[in-house]
């Protein structure tokens, strides 16, 4: 297909909406969460409930990705009205679909939040929930059928990448992005433009582009839910990529857990190629790329870009040290750009509305959006996207809509095992890098995990150890026999066995293990420790004295 | 031919570009600690025992695998990183099972003299005492799991001299072990040469031959360093 092929194809589809006979439109949520809780049933069902009713012809069933509040899935949503039923039955779809497509009203105690709002709003935009909120890497997730090109055609979809190649050089693509001011969204927050100006730089004749879709931290499906919903988006991000530094060839690095974003990558890929949106002379320019998929097995430390790098390759997935750093000599020595798949979906936006726009956006270090994978004590757990600089207050409770059970809130954890704990005195904090950074946490890549005061701090970083034990990677000495003797140490704090020397030697190997560590993993392996030492002393302060009380005599001076 | 001008513990040097900073210390008298590292062999930076601070750089890097450049200014020396020698040194002594007494290789090791260097005079840590194998089926040499350091010098050996790859590395975290083959008895396997490279390379008592007893082990790792000079030689 050519440029002016796909010009009167995306006006061809979009007509064919418009002139669809279809005035209501029913989406049901099939991103894992909803279909966990049974979402294809549900779907099954309504598509006979229509087929029984003769309502073929006026209304359309899409099945999408992620809507956001996953815990009150599965999730059905009526269009144009934009009202959402939660936790859907196969038994109330005959009643909906009279009330809300015969009768044109909205069953309110079956919508959204109606169990824990006063009243639930029939228009979902209007909600807390998502008016707090501003999607543009998941903007058409939850709207479109992942498994439908032509959806994401509608939708702007392959619009950026048409503009890149014909209107736009490499330098052009990269100025651009670099002027949006985005942060690589994987962890570090490294800079997205000088990133691709980086691997632009190096000169050589094959170069790769790798989208990292490992996402191993407990707790996190950031990635997953926009490779789920959207994965065209994530595609087309790295064609651009790939053009904008001289990349033929991509990789996406999807872990084996994930088999429904495999599943709907694998079929973008095929779908994209077909119309020449990938592949050899894309549209009919002389821009050639190709994307393969590459699963994972699952290994945390496979995220990390040298280990991924290497597991791409056919190697034991570990670490190597940097510098060189991948845009120098990445997968197979080549250069390669490496980003996170949230990176890369917020791509298209940009190129599309000017990094400018994007620049406008979040705080004056972090621009842009978040993706924020909400779990824990909260009241709306799920997947949000908010501007950088929301305060966590506002996530908690405007999005969250607050602590379960009318509890207390009393810290976030960000970052999963890399990161650390905002404590109740900081629910102000305007969540961006430096903010999370300043406060002994870190960004990370977007698990936000809520704890009420039932929850044990020094249990917590047990926990986060335990988990960087078991996944660290063996290859360097200081992660791992470090996080071994921490985690032996965090446990003996636990059991109310340790004494204040163990804390003393605890917090020095901390600090060792964070500095001395081969890769991020062991570099970051402390983080849940130290923050929860910074924020809670006095909870290992505590069982410190209950150890002191039992083994150390007072002596008793009374009786001399 | 051309050099550049680096600083290491405010000694101003001309060094060749393109060569690491241990390959600079060591060629200027500087002392580095290092036990992952084997001239000849690739490196890994597994051991970190040979982390420099770096003027501008906000971490440590290891200087087995990271090259110099002009104007870097190097410190090999500070007081943190003579720390962190000493932990990363009892960490390997805690790690397995290492009673230098019964050992084959005692008073001629390198973990052994590394524990000297440091000045290590007890070991703050519990020792782990994994349950490791003794893998004697081999016809000449023996593995001992227990003093094994997973530097991983004899698996770079086997492969990258030898051509052999007998040795690989499984499991992760304080898990891993070397294996023979596909993890099976060294005895049995298909790839090894019994070369003896790998004894060589490796720096404790745990790759040694059966014809040594307690103490008596000899290792010649500069053997390996020779070896791939020679051939270097016979290349060009
Ligand atoms: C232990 C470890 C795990 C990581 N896991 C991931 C991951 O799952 N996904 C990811 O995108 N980046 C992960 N990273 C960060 C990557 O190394 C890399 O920085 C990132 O993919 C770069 O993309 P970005 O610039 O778009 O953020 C991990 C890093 C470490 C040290
Ligand atoms: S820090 Fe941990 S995961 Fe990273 S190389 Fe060292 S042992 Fe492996
Ligand atoms: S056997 Fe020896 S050379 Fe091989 S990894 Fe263990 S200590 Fe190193
Ligand atoms: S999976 Fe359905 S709302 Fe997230
Ligand atoms: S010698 Fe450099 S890290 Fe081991």
């Amino acid at each position: 297909m050519n440029r002016q092929e796909f010009k009167d194809l995306v006006i061809a589809e979009t007509e064919k909406t418009k002139n669809s006979t279809c005035k209501h439109k029913i989406c049901i949520c099939c991103g894992a969460g909803c279909i966990s809780s049974g979402s294809e049933a549900v779907m099954k069902k309504l598509q006979e409930e229509i087929i029984e009713r003769g309502l073929q012809s006026e209304v359309e069933i899409i099945p999408t990705g992620c809507m956001g509040p996953c815990n009150q899935g599965p999730l059905m949503k009526y269009l144009p009205e934009n009202s959402i039923y939660q936790k859907v039955d196969c038994s109330n779809i005959s009643q909906i679909v009279q009330s809300q497509v015969i009768e044109k009203k909205p069953i309110e105690h079956l919508l959204l939040f109606a169990d824990s709002r006063e009243r639930p709003f029939s228009n979902a935009d209007e909600d807390p929930f998502f008016s707090k909120q501003l999607k543009i890497v998941l903007k058409n997730c939850g709207q479109l059928n992942p498994e439908r090109i032509e959806d994401y055609l509608v939708h702007e979809g392959y619009r950026a990448l048409d503009k890149a190649l014909f209107e736009m050089s490499p330098e052009d693509v990269i100025a651009e992005i670099k002027q949006s001011r985005m942060r690589g969204r994987g962890g570090a927050g490294y800079p997205t433009g000088l990133k691709w100006e980086t691997v632009y730089k190096y000169v050589n004749d094959q170069k790769y582009v790798i989208c990292n879709g490992d996402e191993g931290d407990p707790g996190a499906f950031m990635d997953r839910s926009v490779l789920e919903g959207n994965p065209h988006r994530v595609l087309e991000g790295m064609a651009i990529g790939g053009y904008a530094v001289g990349a033929s060839k991509g990789y996406a690095y999807i872990r084996g857990e994930y088999p429904l974003a495999i599943k709907r990558f694998e079929a973008a890929i095929k779908q994209a190629k077909k119309m020449g949106l990938l592949g050899p002379n894309i549209l009919g320019s002389n821009f050639s790329f190709d994307v393969e998929v590459r699963i994972g097995a699952g290994a945390f430390v496979c995220g990390e870009e040298t280990a991924l790098i290497a597991s791409i390759e056919g190697k034991r997935g570990t670490p190597r040290p940097r510098p060189p750093f991948p845009a120098e000599s990445g997968l197979w020595g080549k250069p390669t750009l490496i980003n996170n798949v949230e990176t890369f979906a917020g791509i298209a936006p940009i190129i599309n509305n000017g990094g400018e726009w994007y620049s406008e956006i979040g705080t004056p270090k972090s621009a842009g959006t978040k993706v924020f994978a909400l779990a824990g004590k909260i009241n709306y757990s799920g997947l949000i996207e908010v501007p950088m600089g929301t305060s966590l207050r506002e996530i908690v409770f405007d999005i969250g809509g607050g602590i379960q059970g009318g509890g207390e809130f009393k810290a976030a954890q960000t970052g999963g095992p890399s990161g650390g704990c905002i404590p109740a005195e900081h629910l102000d904090v305007k969540m961006d890098y430096e903010a999370l950074v300043n406060l002994g946490s870190i960004m990370g890549s977007g698990g936000l995990i809520v704890m009420d005061q039932s929850s044990d701090m020094v249990d917590v970083a047990r926990f986060f150890m335990e988990f960087c034990m078991d996944e660290s990677c063996g290859k360097c000495v200081p992660c791992r026999v470090g996080t071994k003797m921490m985690h032996d140490l965090l446990q003996k704090i636990c059991d109310n066995n340790a004494s204040r020397i163990d804390l003393e030697r605890l917090e020095e190997l901390a600090v060792y293990v964070k500095e001395a560590s081969l890769c991020g993993l062991g570099g970051s392996a402390p983080n849940p420790l130290l923050s929860t030492l910074r924020h809670f002393r006095n909870e290992y302060e505590t069982r410190i004295g209950k150890y002191e009380e039992k083994h150390i005599e007072v002596p008793q001076t009374s009786e001399v | 031919m051309n050099t550049i001008d680096i600083k290491i513990n405010e000694r101003s040097l001309k060094v060749l570009p393109g060569i690491t900073i241990l390959q600079a210390c060591r060629d200027n008298g500087i002392d580095i600690l290092t036990m992952c590292h084997l001239k000849g062999l690739s490196d890994v930076g597994a051991c970190r025992l040979c982390l420099v601070e770096i003027e501008g750089i906000n971490k440590l890097l290891s200087a087995c695998t990271t090259r110099v450049a002009s104007n870097m200014v190097i410190r090999t020396d500070t007081e943190k990183i003579k720390r962190y020698q000493r932990i990363t040194t009892e960490l390997f002594f805690a790690e397995r099972n290492h009673v230098c007494s019964v050992c084959v290789a005692n008073g001629n090791c390198e973990l052994q003299e590394l524990g000297y260097k440091v000045g290590m005079d007890h070991i703050r840590y519990p020792f782990l005492f994994p349950e490791c194998k003794v893998d004697t089926s081999h016809q000449y040499f023996v593995m001992d799991h227990n003093r094994c350091i997973m530097c991983t010098r004899c698996v770079r050996a086997c492969s990258e001299v030898e051509g052999a790859f007998n040795w690989d590395v499984k499991n992760r975290g304080f898990q891993v072990r070397v294996i023979s083959d596909f993890d099976t008895p060294w005895g049995e396997s298909i790839t090894c040469t019994s070369c003896g490279k790998c004894l060589q390379a490796c720096p404790t008592g745990a790759l040694w031959s059966k014809d040594v007893v307690q103490g008596q082990l000899e290792k010649h790792p500069e053997m390996i360093t020779e070896l791939v000079e020679k051939r270097k030689l016979l290349l060009t």
